[in-house]
């Protein structure tokens, strides 16, 4: 018997199964797509330094991921990639900063909103802690950014305008009367005067600034970067501070401002970037205030309405990220500058070098802990010191707990000097280790 | 008459009697039946009791465990920001 088959029937049968057969390839593509955009290879480079300011653009740079691998810490991670200790950390909330865990991903803040102020010569942000160098006019503007160390709440770093008054390569530091009361106080003499090398905190360039006592300068204690840590100077990286004094001729204008909350535009879209003031709450408020009227005035201008919520949200968490509020016009390009992973670098740039143990070499005994993690965090915090003081994590051979040893020394005389630094940077007390074979 | 009476009487009375006689039997059976159920209820409620001081003692260990398992992490951080603030101080001039 044969079957009689209705050919309209068949022709929708056969267009029914092309159909599915389109929708499940069209399907597949979008996987294939999902998947690949998500296990896309990292980059291996990222700009940190540099960047065009396109005209009408506020926000600079791409906001990058990392993965953490064993032993990092959150300030190798910063120097590595020109940023701040702060930045990073409020970027990563939650992150531990000298032992995080190896295998997490964690945010390179390398976008930034440009401060409200004149796009000449250099601006510095205190609450970001970010130094901008404008090079060009508005036809094609270069911004050259690095992050900075800033004044204490007790002696903060000065705002308002001044310039360059004269700069010099490998100075000597004049220490101030002020600084010295403070050493004594901890029982440590300092000279009247540092000459150039190691133990100089201006590192190996100084500018200085016409407001008299405050300059940019290098340092050396690269750790402190992003941190409120000077008399009142700005502090870079020594790697930094090197392009900044080779880029800027003297009488360069320079605008310290202090603005923790940050609107700007890119491609149409609004940011706002907000960060932990540096003072108390209540002068932040009134950078808040300001901030808030501005938005206020751009939903009126633009006729669109804000996320005030949002706004409040990225206020409240203060990463210090960009984060965009609203699209200003409709059809405006998406922002194109999406975050991309970076691939881990084989050697983290400036982290500090812990030299093989040797038998005939002087040590000294930093901490016996049982926790593992708290030797770690006390080893990598000796390691960061500046100059640096080498120290390891030994298992103790009981197994009932770990020591921090800080060496190799040369001498007895390195060794007691680095029990000194304990003493009065840590207030660690050292205990010096002769060595198990004498020379 | 006065018969009748008589007679209804004396069957109700020994009636009476019968029943009080199987009443007394029954209740030996139900007391030994009550005892056993008492002694099983005490069982039952030692049981319980018990129990409810196993679940004690194991929320209390748990309250215990979470309380040290806090005090943990709060010494952890109290620790971690101790080292961050020495670290800091340690970074100025």
């Amino acid at each position: 018997m044969r079957r009689i088959v209705d050919p309209s029937l068949l022709s929708s049968w056969l267009r029914l199964a092309a159909l599915c057969l389109s929708i499940l390839v069209l399907n597949g593509c979008a996987a294939t797509r999902s998947v690949w955009l998500f296990q896309g290879h990292p980059e291996k480079e990222i700009e940190r330094n540099q960047f065009p300011v396109e005209k009408g653009d506020d926000v600079i740079g791409r906001l990058a991921t990392v993965r953490l691998e064993k032993g990092d810490t959150l300030p190798d991670i910063a120097r590595h990639f020109s940023l701040g200790i702060n930045a990073v950390s409020a970027a990563n909330p939650g992150v531990d900063v000298w032992v995080p865990e190896a295998g997490d991903r964690i945010v390179l803040p390398l976008s930034f909103i440009l401060p409200d102020a004149p796009r000449k010569g250099i601006v510095i942000n205190l609450a970001t802690m970010r130094l901008f160098e404008f090079k060009g006019d508005g036809k094609s503007l270069v911004v050259s950014t690095y992050p900075v160390g800033v004044g204490t709440k007790e002696r903060p770093s000065p705002m308002g305008q001044m310039r360059v008054a004269r700069k010099t390569a490998l100075p000597t530091w004049h220490v101030p009367a002020s600084i010295a009361a403070d050493h004594r106080k901890k029982g440590d003499i300092l000279p009247a005067e540092v000459p150039p090398g190691p133990e100089n905190p201006l590192g190996e360039y100084a500018l200085y600034l016409s407001k008299s006592g405050y300059l940019i300068h290098g340092t050396n204690k690269p750790a402190s970067i992003g941190l409120k840590a000077t008399n009142g100077c700005m502090r870079l990286y020594p790697e930094n501070v090197k392009l900044l004094y080779n880029d800027t001729p003297v009488n360069t204008p320079v605008v310290i401002v202090n603005q923790p909350y940050l609107v700007g535009q890119r491609n149409g879209v609004l940011y706002l970037e907000a960060h932990t003031p540096l003072e108390d709450p209540g002068a932040g408020a009134v950078e808040l205030e300001k901030a808030y009227a501005k938005l206020r005035v751009i939903e009126k201008k633009s006729g669109r309405t804000l996320d005030w919520k949002k706004v409040r949200e990225v206020q409240v968490e203060a990463r210090g990220i960009p984060v965009p509020i609203v699209e200003m016009s409709q059809g405006t390009e998406k922002d194109a500058a999406e975050t991309i992973e970076v691939e881990h670098p084989d050697k983290l740039y400036g982290r500090p070098e812990i030299p093989e143990l040797k038998m005939d070499a002087w040590y000294v005994l930093a901490a016996d802990v049982r926790d593992e993690i708290d030797a770690r965090r006390m080893a990598a915090i000796i390691n960061h010191q500046g100059p640096p003081i080498p120290a390891r994590v030994v298992s103790k051979s009981k197994n009932d707990g770990y020591r921090v040893i800080a060496g190799p020394f040369r001498d007895v005389g390195e060794a007691r000097d680095a029990v000194k630094r304990l003493k009065i940077d840590l207030e660690i007390e050292g205990i010096v280790i002769d060595p198990v074979k004498k020379i | 008459m006065r018969t009748n009476l008589l007679a209804i009487s004396m069957m109700l009375v020994l009636g009476s009697a019968l029943a009080g006689c199987a009443t007394s039997g029954d209740l030996e059976k139900v007391q030994a039946q009550q005892k056993l159920i008492d002694a099983k209820a005490d069982q039952a409620l030692q049981d319980a009791q018990a129990a409810k001081a196993d679940a004690n003692a194991a929320k209390a260990r748990a309250d215990e465990a979470e309380k040290q398992a806090a005090e943990r992490e709060r010494i952890a951080d109290e620790k971690a920001a101790k080292a961050d603030a020495a670290f800091q101080k340690s970074m100025r001039k």
